[in-house]
């Protein structure tokens, strides 16, 4: 039974998201903005390998605003409709719903990723060439992985409040910068580093420019992969107790719903 | 007869914080200390003006919200700690365009909730044929719910309530936005949810509707209980239920 839950809020996601106006301008406007504006700023850097940061880094600021923009704006979307009380209250469990919504969101967006390899293929000419295929596939499934788990966080904290366009607002871009979506994580002034790397996404990113530029060190990937997992580990784990915590103090807060 | 709700003192506070500088707290109480019970397959009536507490006691009662003191007990189950056993068996329906997601069709509405409700997918499909049927919706099942008129619309929430078969069915003004025939298609399923031993909790502002349905009312004024009884004991010397409330509510009532 949960996986037609899963399924069936999966393609309602996709359908609703896809009709929006303001999601197709993320999904598809978006990494192509993206893509132009970081190759500009990458083309004079120096930097050797500078395909994978324009052409990944695109495609995962768009991706990240997807989900930013459709996981955070849908709660409020759903508050303001109505339909957040009743799946709020559905046998089927609310984190269930808000998993479904997420994988639903984060599968539409990941079409950004192709639309940002596109543009660099026919407008500049520049292919990305993946040096090793098969730990760039186990990268992605990590990258899917984790955001998906910090997405649920947010979602966790978004259905607490009501000011859920602001704080969507607020957190899409110090997440790519945090993360090293677009620059590497090392530029980032020390103190902020500890962050960076307490977010599996930093590590995802790190692993997919590693599979790109081809993985000289298998023992170094593996040890990266190690610590997304564990990081995924204890933040999912930290979405369940969330979830667990906000049953009760939303009927506490009288979040779900619009006074 | 089986009590199926009792609300035992319920009280429900809002607060939000107030001022740009200096904040303070800002508390408004919407249910000031409460009881009463609904017995097994009666239509129960819950009336009031505008802000008197009713929305808020039934968002308590079907756990959506947690009562701020005194206790709501729905099949002899707590509303606040012991939901998972309330929500599989009940539904609620709020008034307005509200509670039905409008990029999908009527029927992929109530396939969805058929599925958040964990309802076998052979009973789904029937169900679904059945009630959109009783609500005259079947000729645009397959119209997506952004093309329908308030009504119709209306119409979708009460099918989507009635999806899971619940023992009891909360409704929360449910003829709002309804045409003539279509508020006496609710009341035949309302009279039809009873025949078959269905709790039905209703709240409208259409005092004869409550007059010809309800077995018991209670009328609510600023939080507070201001009378209890059947239709015919509320109306007591009065002309009818409208006269009666009238009395009760207006602000120099005792």
């Amino acid at each position: 039974m949960s996986h037609s839950v899963l399924l069936s809020t999966m393609i309602l996601q996709m359908k609703q998201s896809f009709a929006r106006p303001m999601f197709r301008f993320c999904l598809i406007a978006n990494p192509i903005l993206n893509t132009v504006l970081l190759y500009e700023m990458f083309r004079n850097s120096g930097e050797k390998d500078f395909a994978s940061y324009v052409i990944l880094g695109s495609g995962l600021m768009a991706i990240w605003g997807c989900i930013c923009f459709s996981s955070a704006g849908d709660i409020n979307r759903e508050r303001f409709s109505g339909t957040l009380s009743l799946v709020f209250a559905a046998p089927a469990g609310f984190p269930l719903i808000i998993l479904g919504k997420i994988l639903g969101n984060t599968l539409l967006s990941l079409s950004s990723l192709l639309i940002s390899l596109f543009t660099a293929v026919i407008v500049y000419r520049t292919p990305l060439t993946l040096a090793s295929p098969g730990y760039f596939a186990i990268a992605f499934i990590a990258m899917i992985g984790s955001f998906v788990v910090i997405s649920s966080v947010l979602a966790c904290l978004l259905t607490l409040s009501r000011r859920t366009t602001l704080y969507m607002n607020c957190i899409e871009i110090p997440f790519i910068l945090l993360c090293g979506l677009s620059f590497p994580v090392d530029i980032l002034p020390r103190f902020v580093q500890p962050v960076s790397r307490l977010l599996a996404p930093t590590w995802a990113v790190e692993l997919l420019r590693m599979a790109v530029a081809g993985v000289t060190d298998p023992q170094l990937f593996w040890k990266n992969l190690g610590i997304i997992l564990i990081l995924s580990v204890i933040e999912g784990l930290f979405a369940f107790w969330l979830f667990q915590r906000i049953d009760k103090r939303v009927r506490i807060l009288a979040s779900l719903e619009v006074c | 007869m089986e009590k199926i709700i009792e609300v035992t003192h319920l009280k429900r506070d809002y607060s939000t914080m107030r001022g740009t500088f200096k904040k303070y707290k800002e508390t408004i109480h919407a249910v000031k200390d409460i009881s009463f019970s609904v017995n097994k397959g009666e239509i129960f009536g819950f009336l009031g003006q505008n802000g008197a507490g009713k929305t808020t006691t039934i968002k308590v009662l079907t756990t959506l919200l947690a009562p701020t003191a005194g206790s709501c007990k729905v099949m002899g189950y707590d509303t606040f700690g012991q939901e998972k056993q309330i929500r599989k068996r009940i539904n609620f329906i709020f008034g307005g365009e509200m509670g039905v997601y409008r990029r999908l069709s009527a029927r992929d509405n109530l396939r969805y909730f058929g599925n958040l409700y964990l309802i076998d997918k052979k009973v789904q499909e029937e169900r679904i044929d059945r009630i959109l049927r009783l609500v005259d919706l079947t000729d645009s099942a397959d119209n997506l719910a952004e093309t329908y008129s308030k009504g119709m619309i209306q119409r979708l929430q009460i099918a989507r309530g009635l999806m899971n078969d619940p023992e009891i069915l909360f409704m929360d003004e449910p003829t709002v936005g309804l045409d003539p025939l279509g508020a006496r298609m609710l009341r035949d399923i309302i009279l039809k949810l009873k025949s078959n031993d269905k709790t039905v909790f209703l709240t409208t502002h259409y005092l004869p509707e409550a007059e010809e349905l309800c077995d018991h009312l209670v009328i609510l004024k600023k939080g507070e209980i201001v009378a209890s009884g059947t239709p015919k004991e509320i109306i007591g010397d009065a002309a009818n239920l409208e006269e009666a409330y009238i009395s009760l509510v207006k602000d120099d009532a005792k």
